[in-house]
């Protein structure tokens, strides 16, 4: 019993803040059902759903936006996860490197997409770059790299961001893992290579798992970037809902809300199969130690 | 050193493309105009640098309140964290599982949906429009990733030392700052920067349970981010960014201190 | 412990579903006499919520509005930067949530947000008829004084400055400047992939579309049309037509649309583009001036004329301080505080030149604006009135269905 209270306030601030999330979420659902007493929707109705998923438009919105989450959050891992082990190799996990993988992380997604516009649009630092070296003979020659409906200058921003966190997310973990079991693996001989493949890596797995999670759900329903650097058809899911959130109508916002309840919807169900494939993962690496 | 190579031409390049935008953003912030195709901007003035320090905003105040805002976030979302991670890796409860989804639910909720609902329910606490309120607001925002850490890292650490000095009859609070704490550092070090990096970035959700009455220098930095004066982005851009730097640079010294001190002793 | 949590959580679910509780009585502004609401607004601070992107209408209303109101009426301005949306977006939550006493007391506002606003009960009024400097300096019988966007404003708004589209573009790089849509379609073609506008539902792009639409199509019809879906796309047809055709030509041929008009503007400024627009009439001026857009640069309306429109200030709902809000309100529509928005800012002011006194119109007539403009009445007698708002978001979506990438 005694165990049980202690177990209940140090989970306390926890269910502060959970509690909170849902009583908000929930505000908002009400209204995607169309209820805004305030404006005097009152008939609930299920019509701003169907609405939704029966625009043409919202399948390759949703293609757009599982593009964009996939591409970012798999490459910010892998190039993540190596940015830390280069990070550890060369001993440089404190001090002015550090500084340098937390610069990202701390600049706002409306700066990076300034960022990308100024090295990447056609009169963008690579393009003039170019230009000097005479490889470019005039801007309109230059291909355009953001803006397409191929989304790769709002994986590029993404990754500008990502890799940092990814790095500095893992680091202290893999750190301590390759100081500790990944020193003892090498003294036993093995090499620094195979203790990273057979030691540091399969024992961070959780951690950049969740890493790749939380960069998933973010890009998946983020609208900032995708919509400074997007296409203008076929625009992201996140970025439809923002537009139509938008809308001067105020009697619209249950649509934006239903377009936000879906996107919600998704994110839940994909961190769902997320926690189901970790656990089974866990169990049978329990099962097989 | 051959077999670093590798790595050392890794880092270098990453750190190539990370401080490049950031150059330009140096430079940016001085340029009055820098057509195509020069590699230069073509003229330069202190327009920017004389608005951010003379102009509508009070430039002390808001990197006060923010970043003592953001210290406030990083401390409680950390608290927070730690005993979180505590209830999850030292004991064993039903509902375990539901208590590690619950702390990724404020990620999965879009940020433009969450200010909105949590809007409302400030209204009703009381608490909009309130610095209370933008702290809670914020630290919904940090805690996912304040837990993440100290999990993580508790989950390392485990509480074998603390259990030692409880044996040798420490209470519990003296046996958990000499027996953990010390471990715990840095991960507590790398959670309170996320906390602070997280309140410190805030914009709709500040704006929201803010109303515009509590302001930070992201609330100022992004409507001109918005109105396209680039050179004032810029500037603004750099202060935030760079005040930020320093916080951390402050916050690791700390540490150091602390650390040296503790050796010591 | 799970009856704990349950408990705790049942506790929070419930706080949404308790209604609204009875509204504080307040004084009778309605019937009040002016004297009465001066002095009912006298010590007291006013909260001005606005887009704040602009640094010099910033300062000018933090020192040049706040000293004049503070001298003249003990009125403390807080000025607070939001965008419309933002602003709207919380003035809803308070009133879903019923907050009786808000937190904001007057709001820049326009077109279709105040149609809005007003709809759903967001604003307080009619109070402007209350305002002595409304018959003073603004001619009641303008259809801009009446209606904004073709909405009756029925006195729920007091205007602010008068915005006009304008394009322009450096006449060193292309010295002739189209002056009608077929001129427009010429100046495309002679620079290939160098002229856009921004994707609607943008501001700016929104007008430039809703602009060429007058060019082709004659701006009287839409005054009175029907907001349906079909009724607007057969009418607008030809002008849908020539974007299409316009497509071909235009930066990265018409596939994608910059996403807004500031994204134009640091195309246009760094060169990438060679054509620009703006609903601020005096832009080109204020660029020239801060060295963004070179000496040559030049403005221009199409001689068939440019569609102008005010914007407005309102009182919030839930204002805690509406006669506050009224003072101010009636402060920076004199003659005085115009003239200084005119010169300060560059923007159109709003006093009917017929109502200004001798020294007032010799004051305004003597402000230097700067270069590479047009002239206010050059302005003035080029000026379109706006669609009716509900058929802006219709066009926007025509457009996004009809000639993107079309």
């Amino acid at each position: 019993m005694r165990k049980q209270r202690t177990v209940f306030l140090l989970l306390l601030p926890f269910l502060a803040v959970t509690a909170l999330v849902l009583v908000s979420v929930w505000n908002v659902l009400v209204q995607s059902f169309g209820y805004i007493p305030a404006f005097g929707l009152t008939q609930p109705t299920l019509s701003y759903y169907k609405a939704v998923f029966t625009n043409p438009d919202f399948l390759s919105a949703l293609r757009v936006s599982l593009k964009i989450a996939l591409w970012s959050a798999a490459l910010a891992c892998i190039l993540g996860v190596a940015l830390s082990m280069a990070l550890i190799r060369l001993k440089k996990t404190r001090g002015r490197a550090v500084y340098l993988v937390r610069f990202p992380i701390l600049i706002p997604h409306a700066v990076v997409a300034v960022f990308m516009i100024q090295l990447f649009s056609q009169t963008g630092l690579l393009a003039r770059a170019g230009y000097a070296l005479g490889l470019v003979e005039d801007y309109t020659r230059f291909p355009q790299l953001l803006y397409t409906p191929g989304y790769g200058g709002t994986i590029a921003a993404y990754l500008w961001k990502e890799i940092p966190f990814v790095a500095y997310f893992v680091l202290a973990f893999m750190g301590s893992i390759s100081d500790s079991l990944g020193q003892a693996a090498e003294n036993l001989g093995a090499s620094s290579a195979r203790s990273f493949w057979e030691v540091t890596l399969p024992l961070s797995i959780p951690v950049i798992a969740r890493a790749f999670l939380i960069i998933f759900i973010f890009a998946f329903g983020g609208y900032e970037l995708p919509l400074l650097l997007g296409a203008t058809m076929p625009k992201a899911l996140p970025v439809q809902a923002y537009l139509a959130y938008m809308n001067p109508d105020l009697r619209q916002r249950p649509l934006a809300m239903a377009m936000n309840g879906v996107i919600l919807l998704l994110s839940i169900l994909m961190s769902a199969a997320y926690w189901y494939l970790v656990r089974r993962a866990s169990r049978r690496m329990e099962g097989s130690a | 050193m051959r077999k670093f190579r590798f790595w050392k031409l890794f880092l270098a390049v990453t750190a190539f493309c990370i401080l490049l935008p950031a150059a330009q953003l140096l430079l940016w912030s001085i340029a009055e105009r820098w057509p195509w195709p020069g590699l230069l901007p073509e003229s330069c003035s202190l327009r920017t640098v004389k608005e951010l320090l003379f102009g509508s905003a009070k430039l002390p105040q808001l990197l006060l309140s923010s970043i003592t805002l953001g210290l406030t976030v990083a401390a409680l979302g950390t608290l927070a964290g730690i005993l979180t991670a505590r209830a999850t890796e030292l004991y064993d409860f039903p509902g375990k599982g539901l208590v590690t989804f619950g702390a990724f639910l404020p990620l999965l909720v879009p940020g433009t949906v969450f200010a909105m609902g949590i809007q409302i329910t400030l209204i009703r606490l009381g608490l909009s429009d309130t610095l209370a309120g933008v702290v809670i607001v914020h630290l919904i925002a940090a805690v996912p990733y304040c837990i993440t850490i100290m999990t993580d890292v508790t989950r390392a650490v485990g509480n074998k030392l603390e259990q030692q000095a409880m044996v040798l009859g420490a209470s519990p609070l003296r046996a958990f700052f000499q027996g953990s704490f010390p471990q715990l550092l840095p991960g507590i070090l790398s959670s309170m920067s996320m906390g602070f990096v997280l309140s410190y970035s805030q914009y709709f959700t500040t704006l929201m349970a803010g109303g515009g009455r509590v302001k930070t220098l992201a609330l100022v930095l992004i409507p001109y981010i918005q109105s396209g004066d680039r050179a004032l982005a810029s500037v603004y851009s750099v202060t935030f960014a760079g005040s930020a730097l320093l916080v951390f640079f402050l916050f690791e010294g700390l540490i150091h201190f602390i650390e040296k001190r503790g050796d010591g002793a | 412990m799970k009856r704990m949590i349950a408990f705790v959580l049942a506790c929070l679910m419930v706080l949404p579903l308790f209604g609204c509780g009875s509204k504080a009585e307040e004084i009778d502004l309605t019937n009040a006499s002016w004297e009465e609401i001066l002095d009912t607004a006298r010590g007291t601070t006013v909260i001005f919520y606005g887009w704040g992107g602009d640094e010099n209408r910033n300062n000018w209303l933090n020192t040049t509005v706040a000293q004049y109101v503070k001298e003249n009426y003990d009125i403390t301005l807080e000025v607070v930067g939001m965008n419309i949306d933002d602003i709207l977006a919380k003035l809803s939550g308070e009133k879903q949530a019923c907050a009786s006493s808000g937190s904001i007391d007057m709001i820049w506002i326009n077109g279709e947000n105040f149609y809005s606003a007003k709809e759903n009960g967001l604003l307080w009024g009619p109070f402007t008829d209350k305002l002595p400097n409304m018959a003073a300096y603004i001619d009641l019988e303008d259809p801009e004084t009446l209606n904004d966007f073709c909405m009756p404003i029925e006195g729920f708004e007091a205007p602010y400055a008068k915005a006009q589209m304008v394009m322009y573009a450096d006449t060193a790089v292309t010295p002739d400047l189209p002056g009608s849509s077929e001129e427009l379609m010429a100046f495309c073609q002679a620079n290939p992939g160098k002229v856009t506008y921004p994707a609607l539902p943008d501001f700016t792009g929104s007008a430039f579309v809703r602009n060429i639409i007058y060019e082709i199509c004659g701006w009287e019809q839409f005054q009175t049309m029907a907001a349906d879906y079909d009724t607007v796309k057969a009418a607008i047809e030809p002008a849908l037509e020539y974007l299409r055709q316009l497509n071909p030509y235009l930066w990265n041929e018409g596939k994608t649309f910059p996403d807004s008009s500031t994204t134009l503007d640091a195309m246009f400024s760094d060169g990438e583009l060679v054509m620009n627009m703006s609903y601020s009439p005096f832009t080109v001026a204020s660029g020239i001036a801060d060295g963004i857009y070179t000496e040559t640069t030049q403005t221009f309306v199409f001689d068939n004329g440019t569609i102008g429109n005010t914007n407005y200030m309102a009182i919030a709902y839930n204002s805690p301080n509406k006669a506050g809000a009224m003072v101010v309100i009636n402060a920076i529509i004199s003659g005085q505080i115009q003239l200084t928005q005119y010169a300060q800012l560059r923007e159109l002011p709003v006093v009917a030149t017929g109502k200004l006194s001798a020294e007032e119109l010799a004051a305004f007539e003597s402000v230097d604006l700067g270069k590479g403009i047009l002239s206010q009445a050059e302005l003035l007698s080029h000026r379109l009135p706006e669609m009716p708002a509900s058929l802006v978001p219709i066009i926007e979506q025509i457009w996004l269905n009809e000639v993107v990438g079309k």
